[in-house]
């Protein structure tokens, strides 16, 4: 099956077997698995369709807390860094691709 | 609640006993996603699985981060249309009493760094809170039945040289109580919830600890050897199985008696 591109990431869903794998490209080439055994008897267009919402879930792009979190500051000299309040109304995760994002803002 | 059919989550999922736990689930007909840190580690379990005829997907996430927590119950989901079992095995040490002297003048030569206070709360409490708390917010709303297993230890019991990891794991034995107590409270009655408290437990993370220690205790196991993550895992799956345990914490050490141990 062709691969799947999203949000620069390259996805490949294998067949194997009536079962789906499902892997993708790290940044030094090598491959890791997000998933084997999935989608048992679907077809490959409905496979893919089930991939892309898969891997939207588990690689959401947007506002990501990484580092620092509000919980727990990190001060750098004098400066006190905090991380974004997760549990905010206002906090946005989205799981839209980078290129569709604005357009629906 | 049977194993075959349901859909498992394993935080830690990546080696050792929560490993195992996903090995003991795919073999059983669960489907099961796969959460660790570490990739590599996610890619040969998840592919294991695959052999055995098994259904995974493999989540890298780190369980301290809420939003990493609200990405791999989603992503299950997504994957496997509900959630059943929540398994949160992730988990470290940083040993090192509180305080250390120096031998000539007596005086503390070091403190236990505040890093590695904080590195083991954030893991084995903060994180297992995250995971118990956001599986059960989608076994509500989505009516499934579930189990909840908060993975203690048996050095609950205040183990010298880890005052981060015994307040860690004292508190998760504890979460089983509070839980139910609440879901009673809140006529939640879909949900159990079973923490595990393994005993010394043939895994990596006893690598890191101090061998000798690690002896010395062992001669204070009845069973005479290290517990294998396997039986940890059929305790987990007989919990699954068996609807009348609930709100307790299981201890599964192979009979540490600490006589000669340091535990008091
Ligand atoms: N091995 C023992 O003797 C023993 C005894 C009692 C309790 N336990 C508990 O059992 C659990 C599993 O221990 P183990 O011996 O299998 O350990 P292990 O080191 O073999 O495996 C732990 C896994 O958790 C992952 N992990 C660590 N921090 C993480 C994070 N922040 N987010 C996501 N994943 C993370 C690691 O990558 C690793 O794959 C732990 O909670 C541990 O405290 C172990």
């Amino acid at each position: 099956m062709e691969s799947i591109r999203y949000n620069d990431m390259e996805f490949s869903v294998e067949k194997d077997g009536d079962r789906w794998t499902l892997t993708y490209g790290l940044p030094g080439g090598s491959k890791a698995v997000a998933g084997a055994g999935l989608f048992a008897g679907l077809s490959e267009s409905e496979a893919r369709t089930r991939a892309l919402a898969l891997v939207k879930t588990i690689f959401p792009v947007g506002v990501r807390s990484v580092g620092p979190d509000v919980m727990h500051p990190n001060m750098i000299g004098d400066l006190k860094i905090v991380g974004p309040d997760v549990a905010h109304p206002n906090f946005v995760y989205w799981n839209k691709d980078s290129v569709s994002s604005p357009k629906d803002l | 609640m049977e194993i075959k059919g349901s859909v498992a989550l394993v935080t830690g999922g990546g080696n050792g006993i929560g490993e195992a736990v996903v090995k003991y689930f795919a073999g059983h007909g669960a489907k099961v996603a796969v959460v660790d840190m570490v990739q590599k580690n996610i890619d040969r379990v998840v592919k294991d699985v695959q052999e055995m005829g098994g259904e995974a997907v493999g989540i890298q996430a780190n369980v301290t981060i809420e939003a990493d927590t609200a990405r791999f119950i989603k992503g299950t989901i997504e994957a496997f249309g509900k959630l059943n079992i929540a398994v949160s095995s992730a988990g470290i040490i940083r040993d090192g009493t509180m305080l250390s002297l120096d031998k000539e003048t007596g005086k503390v030569s070091k403190k236990l760094g505040f890093d590695k206070w904080q590195a083991v709360i954030d893991t084995n409490l903060s994180g297992t809170f995250l995971t118990m708390r956001d599986a059960a917010e989608a076994m509500v709303n989505g009516g499934w039945p579930g189990l909840l297993v908060p993975i203690s230890s048996v050095n609950k019991c205040g183990q010298v040289g880890q005052i981060n990891y015994s307040s860690a794991k004292v508190a998760d034995a504890l979460m089983p109580k509070i839980i139910i107590g609440e879901f009673l409270m809140r006529g939640i009655r879909n949900i159990r919830c079973v923490a595990i408290a393994p005993g010394y437990t043939a895994t990596p993370m006893l690598t890191g600890m101090n061998q000798d220690a690690l002896k010395a205790i062992l001669e204070d196991v009845h069973l005479g050897r290290l517990v294998a993550p396997e039986e940890i895992a059929s305790m987990i799956g007989y919990c699954v199985e068996n609807e009348a345990l609930n709100a307790t914490t299981i201890e599964i050490t192979g009979g540490l008696c600490y006589p000669k141990g340091i535990a008091k």
